[in-house]
């Protein structure tokens, strides 16, 4: 029987952790086994180095590693059916949720977004990170195995430029030319050059390769992967640039003419009104109830669109409006109010249908209401300026 | 993972849980090279337990809370001690009857009585 030194077992823990075992406990382990051997099998006067050398190789494939990477496995993968059942469930709520949340969205009924936040989530967060593990662990063919990862992290971009999208947070601009990048770059490539070589997938991969590469690029003409589109860019700093008028008109006739009460007073509901009305809009296309001042530098950008689903959920926006034009009648049938100074209402958001409503966008609604405040603020003056 | 001179790993593949756990009922604490040797001499050297299988194994049943363990200090070096807990103790009893009844099912299938005569 070998005896072993200190300074020997210590160099054998060394080099079970220069092997790349991390764990202490399986550390102390291979320790304990190699010694073993080594005191059982060793002859006392025995070559220690060579014999170590040798005892290792017992123990793995190619690397020591192997070990605990198998442990690893083993402890990861003691819930295997729990995650393949969890697979499973969150993958069929979360599709059940997206196609009911794409539904009440397009009703505008109330709920659709908390719904599609709920599915998108569970998708891209439980659903896809689950597949990665268990497709890739069941699958054995390295090649399978990466495009089948990278297919699922296009995957839960997709999801997220998609959800961004519908909420209008900032940020899906990103998302999109992530997801773009991924698949022209990565996915398409990968699965080309490693299907091809292969005369039995050849010619699949060349039919799949061209509707992979077909989708990606109606996907790519389809969302406008430049931020700014200048139509709406115009169409946004116009309104800004109404807004600034409206303000300059504001503060022009912003005196303490009080005792003009009742018209007073219908302006400002007027306002109010508009102003609830403008931000309801708003927040459905950027996220804010006002254009933040420092909109270009935070990466703002509207886009043309219906009013949202803050106006319609439960027909918020439509009631605004039957009291705005409730209280401009008011206003035009007032006494002080001279013919001229009357809010025009035909032709205008106020002489809109409920249920046509939906068929007009943002910045047509937003510029409309303007004017409407528009028209309260010049009739001010025009007040102030004869008394 | 195993290394064995008689039988494929195929054929055994599944079994070093029943293994270990048979073992460890019936001796009441072994180390991970005792089982290593135990397997080894209780075989005739026909079936070897490898180090790369044995360990991610024995981890797992700890996880499991099927083992616990004990810690020795021999010299320099600590010695891990397996031992089964009451639910390992019911467990290993369960992996045994299941492994003999699959065994009977299997030589019925393979009509292996009428070849042993």
């Amino acid at each position: 029987m070998y005896a072993l030194s200190d300074q020997q077992i210590d160099f054998i823990l060394n080099d079970i952790k220069i092997r790349g075992v991390e764990m202490e406990d399986l550390q102390l382990n291979l320790l304990d086994h190699v010694c073993c051997i080594i005191e059982c099998e060793l002859e006392p006067e025995g070559d220690f180095e060579d014999f170590y050398h040798k005892t290792i190789l017992r123990f793995f494939k190619k690397e020591l590693k192997e070990i605990e990477e198998e442990t690893n496995l083993l402890l990861t993968f003691k819930n295997y059916y729990a995650m393949k059942k969890t697979m499973i469930r969150s993958g069929i709520f979360s599709a059940a949720v997206i196609i009911l949340g794409s539904l009440f969205k397009i009703m505008h009924w109330p709920g659709a977004s908390v719904m599609l936040v709920l599915g998108i989530g569970t998708m891209s967060l439980l659903f896809l990170p689950l597949m990665i593990i268990l497709k890739t662990k069941d699958n054995s063919n390295k090649r399978d195995k990466f495009i089948l990862a990278i297919s699922a992290v296009l995957g839960v971009f997709l999801c997220w430029a998609t959800l961004f999208a519908v909420m209008h947070w900032p940020g899906k601009g990103m998302f999109w030319i992530i997801s773009i990048c991924i698949s022209i770059f990565i996915l398409i490539p990968a699965y080309f050059f490693t299907g091809i070589r292969n005369p039995e997938t050849k010619f699949n991969t060349i039919v799949t390769t061209i509707i992979l590469i077909g989708a990606s690029g109606l996907l790519f003409t389809m969302v406008n992967i430049r931020p700014a589109v200048k139509q709406d860019q115009i169409k946004m700093y116009s309104y800004i640039q109404s807004e600034d008028l409206l303000k300059k008109i504001q503060n022009k006739s912003g005196g303490d003419q009080k005792e003009n009460g009742t018209q007073n007073s219908l302006a400002e509901k007027i306002n109010t009104l508009s102003e609830q009305l403008k931000s309801l809009i708003l927040e459905s296309a950027i996220g804010y109830k006002s254009i933040p001042k420092d909109f270009e530098s935070i990466g703002i950008y509207m886009e043309e669109g219906n009013l949202g689903s803050h106006f319609f959920e439960n027909g918020a926006g439509i009631r605004l409006l039957y009291d705005l034009k409730a209280e401009i009648i008011k206003y035009n049938a007032s006494a002080a109010i001279s013919l001229e100074n009357k809010i025009p209402i035909d032709h205008s958001i106020l002489d809109i249908e409920p249920d046509n409503i939906g068929r007009y966008s943002n910045f047509s609604v937003l510029n409309s209401l303007t004017q409407i405040q528009m028209y309260v603020a010049a009739a001010d003056n025009k007040l102030t300026a004869i008394r | 993972m195993y290394i064995c001179l008689m039988y494929s790993s195929e054929l055994i593949k599944g079994t070093l849980k029943t293994i270990v756990l048979k073992l460890l009922s019936d001796n009441k604490e072994m180390y991970g090279y005792e089982i290593t040797q135990r397997v080894k001499d209780l075989t005739g050297n026909k079936i070897q337990i490898t180090e790369g299988a044995l360990y991610p194994t024995l981890h797992a049943l700890e996880d499991d809370g099927v083992v616990t363990t004990e810690i020795v200090n021999i010299g320099k070096r600590v010695r891990k001690y397996y031992k089964l807990t009451p639910k390992g103790k019911i467990n290993a009893t369960e992996k045994v009857n299941e492994f003999a009844d699959f065994i009977n099912t299997m030589k019925f299938l393979l009509d292996i009585n009428l070849q042993l005569g």
